[in-house]
């Protein structure tokens, strides 16, 4: 089923154009692009809307997609506020067991709100039979006016000292941000729900050929919950980074993820019909999207480059994969 | 008729908006009775003449089975870049210049978008969501983001042109209809004609249906789909420039955000976004209803920042009332 000789062939594409990205930026500035400082502020960036690109990922492979992702990420960015604002409020100082026990039940109640989101993405998907793209465009407009409404339009801020450590400290006595890990165990438990359990191959098999999978006995209901679900607490993780990241919560948030983690899903393999894509081409192109992300800021180019050169990548990319699928359908049809 | 000719009737989607409008406003007149004054429906028609004009644009585009989020990209910089022209004085001082670059943005965009989704096929969502963040991300970079509002003198004057002006006797406020109410009329007609008796028009229908059989059939379905995004661009931008008339300003992001509006009209008025579904009534009572949620939930002492959840919840209940008509279709991803 799977082509190992492709799979290799899009992780090699992806280390030449993070290759490529190198070359370029040692012309053009050497000097601020290859320092440990730079590297450092790319180890803290881009977990944020990497972990993002996961749970699009999921979503893409079961051939739907995920476009709430980011409302999900501003609600449960906001419980985790709120909660740890009505324990800790403010101002005050707590000792240091209290912190830890509010930081824990805030970011409990952050994943909490992340699967309850998915999982009412995923009923509408599997039970009602509507298109993926239609309920969580519905969700997101649901789900951003929620936070809209709770904050009244301004930020919600003041959290804990300690709260902003989690998206901005350092594990001590090293430059390894606490984001980190946070990702790499993600990425771990990602890559094991769709290699090694039952539910990944349903997913596979679910976005290869959904008829297919119906007549096989696969359970579309409950797969189709559950992938959002995890899609669904991932932006949860991401909700509460972005939130101590900035150490604010609004609505507005992180609205230009949705493209991102698009392209990057698309760059990394995962083909929007469904049924492509693994953990190792995803994990490469968000790498690659943050080493392009962090040339271009050193390069003093402006957001708003930023957004034309991800609009047209994407583009580019999904030619690409056109042309090639184009090609191949005729060597099979010439076979 | 007969008796279950009327009642699938009596229960049909048009007929549920129907009754769902009715109720709102009863409720609302019931709590402010203000409500039942002339200016209601003037003030309505203002605020959901450009909803309408995009929605009209947005229901092509589902009706061939896509989906098309790039509008208010489109949108501004249809309107941006012939303000900006006009302000460094490059165009001059006629209106018609004014529609004509504007007209030509529009083009240039829905030529990408055409390109993109009907000939390189790729998903409609994403193609347009990439001309979106190509379109305004170009905008904001070349021309900057100021705010203008110097236009032509002709625009002013059509500014000035009412159909009716109510005066409000007790406070005195004047609700005047602008004449530019005719053109989604005239639009709305000139598509409902060509969607109903034209070759061209079925053919939309049909590739939304079922896009293979259409082609069997002998629809040229990606020249159809072609042209489909170029007068969605069209339209986007003569839009844009009533926009810039009634509102006396362009900014880079004036449209930004209204794509949800947009989307949650055509899908409550009935539109399907697999395709092949939508009619222009469908459409105009779906903008009805959002145009009302959006003016009126203040008045029923909601606070106005509850907008966008009340959006969502317009468009929640159009999704299902959609689905549950067609039965339900079990076991999809």
């Amino acid at each position: 089923m799977k082509n190992p000789l492709a799979r290799n062939k899009q992780v090699g594409t992806l280390i030449a154009l993070m290759a490529l990205v190198c070359v370029l930026m040692l012309i053009f500035c050497p000097g601020s692009y290859f320092t440990a400082k730079n590297a450092k502020s790319m180890l803290f960036q881009f977990p944020e809307y990497g972990i993002l690109a996961f749970g699009m990922m999921l979503c893409m492979i079961a051939g739907g997609i995920d476009l709430s992702l980011v409302g999900i990420m501003n609600l449960s960015g906001l419980t985790a506020a709120l909660i740890l604002l009505a324990l800790i409020p403010e101002g005050t100082e707590a000792s240091a067991e209290f912190t830890a026990v509010a930081l824990i039940v805030s970011s409990v109640a952050a994943l909490l709100v992340g699967a309850l989101c998915g999982l009412f993405n995923g009923f509408l998907i599997g039970y009602f039979g509507i298109p993926a793209m239609l309920v969580t465009l519905c969700s997101l407009q649901l789900f951003t006016g929620l936070v809209y409404g709770i904050t009244g339009g301004p930020a919600v801020t003041g959290m804990c000292d300690a709260f902003k450590e989690i998206a901005n400290g350092t594990i001590a006595g090293t430059f390894v941000p606490y984001v980190l890990p946070i990702f790499v165990i993600v990425l771990l438990v990602v890559a094991f729900i769709l290699h090694k359990t039952k539910l990944g191959r349903e997913i596979y098999y679910l976005g290869t050929n959904r008829k297919a999978s119906v007549f096989s006995g696969i359970n579309t209901l409950k797969t189709s919950m559950l992938t959002y679900m995890t899609s669904g607490i991932l932006g949860g993780v991401s909700g509460i980074l972005i939130t101590s990241h900035l150490n604010a919560a609004k609505s507005s948030n992180g609205t230009s993820y949705t493209l991102l983690t698009i392209l990057i899903v698309v760059l990394g393999g995962v083909h929007p019909d469904g049924g492509k894509g693994d953990v190792v081409g995803v994990t490469l192109s968000v790498l690659l999207m943050q080493m392009i992300s962090n040339a271009f800021t050193l390069l003093h180019i402006s957001q708003d480059v930023k957004n034309f050169a991800n609009g047209a990548l994407l583009i580019l990319v999904l030619v690409c994969v056109m042309l090639i699928r184009k090609v191949e359908e005729k060597k099979k049809a010439q076979q | 008729m007969n008796r279950t000719k009327s009642k699938a009737f009596f229960t049909s989607n048009t007929m549920i908006l129907v009754y769902v409008i009715l109720a709102f406003s009863v409720v609302v007149a019931l709590r402010q009775p203000a409500f039942l004054s002339p200016a209601t429906p003037i003030n309505l028609c203002r605020a959901g003449l450009f909803t309408f004009c995009f929605a009209l644009c947005e229901m092509l585009v589902m009706i061939t089975g896509g989906i098309d989020v790039s509008f208010p990209a489109i949108g501004c910089v249809s309107m941006y870049v012939p303000m900006v022209l006009y302000d460094r004085g490059i165009l001059p001082d006629n209106g018609l210049y004014f529609v004509l670059v504007a007209l030509l943005c529009g083009l240039i965009f829905g030529l990408l978008n055409g390109v993109l989704v009907s000939y390189l096929r790729i998903p409609s969502l994403i193609a347009t969501l990439a001309t979106s963040s190509i379109a305004s991300g170009f905008l904001a970079f070349a021309f900057g983001v100021k705010d203008l509002t110097a236009m032509p003198t002709a625009f002013t004057k059509i500014y000035e042109m009412n159909l009716v002006t109510y005066t409000d006797p007790a406070s005195g406020l004047s609700y005047p209809l602008t004449v530019l109410i005719f053109v989604p009329v005239v639009l709305a007609v000139v598509m409902a004609l060509i969607l109903r008796y034209t070759m061209g028009g079925r053919g939309l229908y049909a590739m939304g249906g079922n896009l293979s059989a259409a082609r069997i059939v002998g629809f040229p379905v990606r020249r159809l789909q072609f042209t489909t995004y170029i007068v969605s661009g069209l339209i986007t931008s003569l839009t844009a420039v009533m926009y810039v008339i009634l509102m006396h300003n362009a900014s880079t992001t004036a449209l930004m955000g209204n794509e949800m509006l947009v989307i949650a009209a055509c899908v409550v008025g009935g539109c399907s976004l697999s395709g092949g579904k939508g009619t222009i009534g469908g459409v105009l009572l779906g903008t009805l209803l959002i145009t009302l949620v959006q003016n009126h939930l203040n008045m029923l002492g909601i606070d106005t920042r509850w907008q966008t959840l009340a959006v969502g919840i317009v468009l929640l209940f159009g999704v299902l009332m959609t689905s549950l008509q067609a039965g339900r279709g079990k076991g999809r991803v």
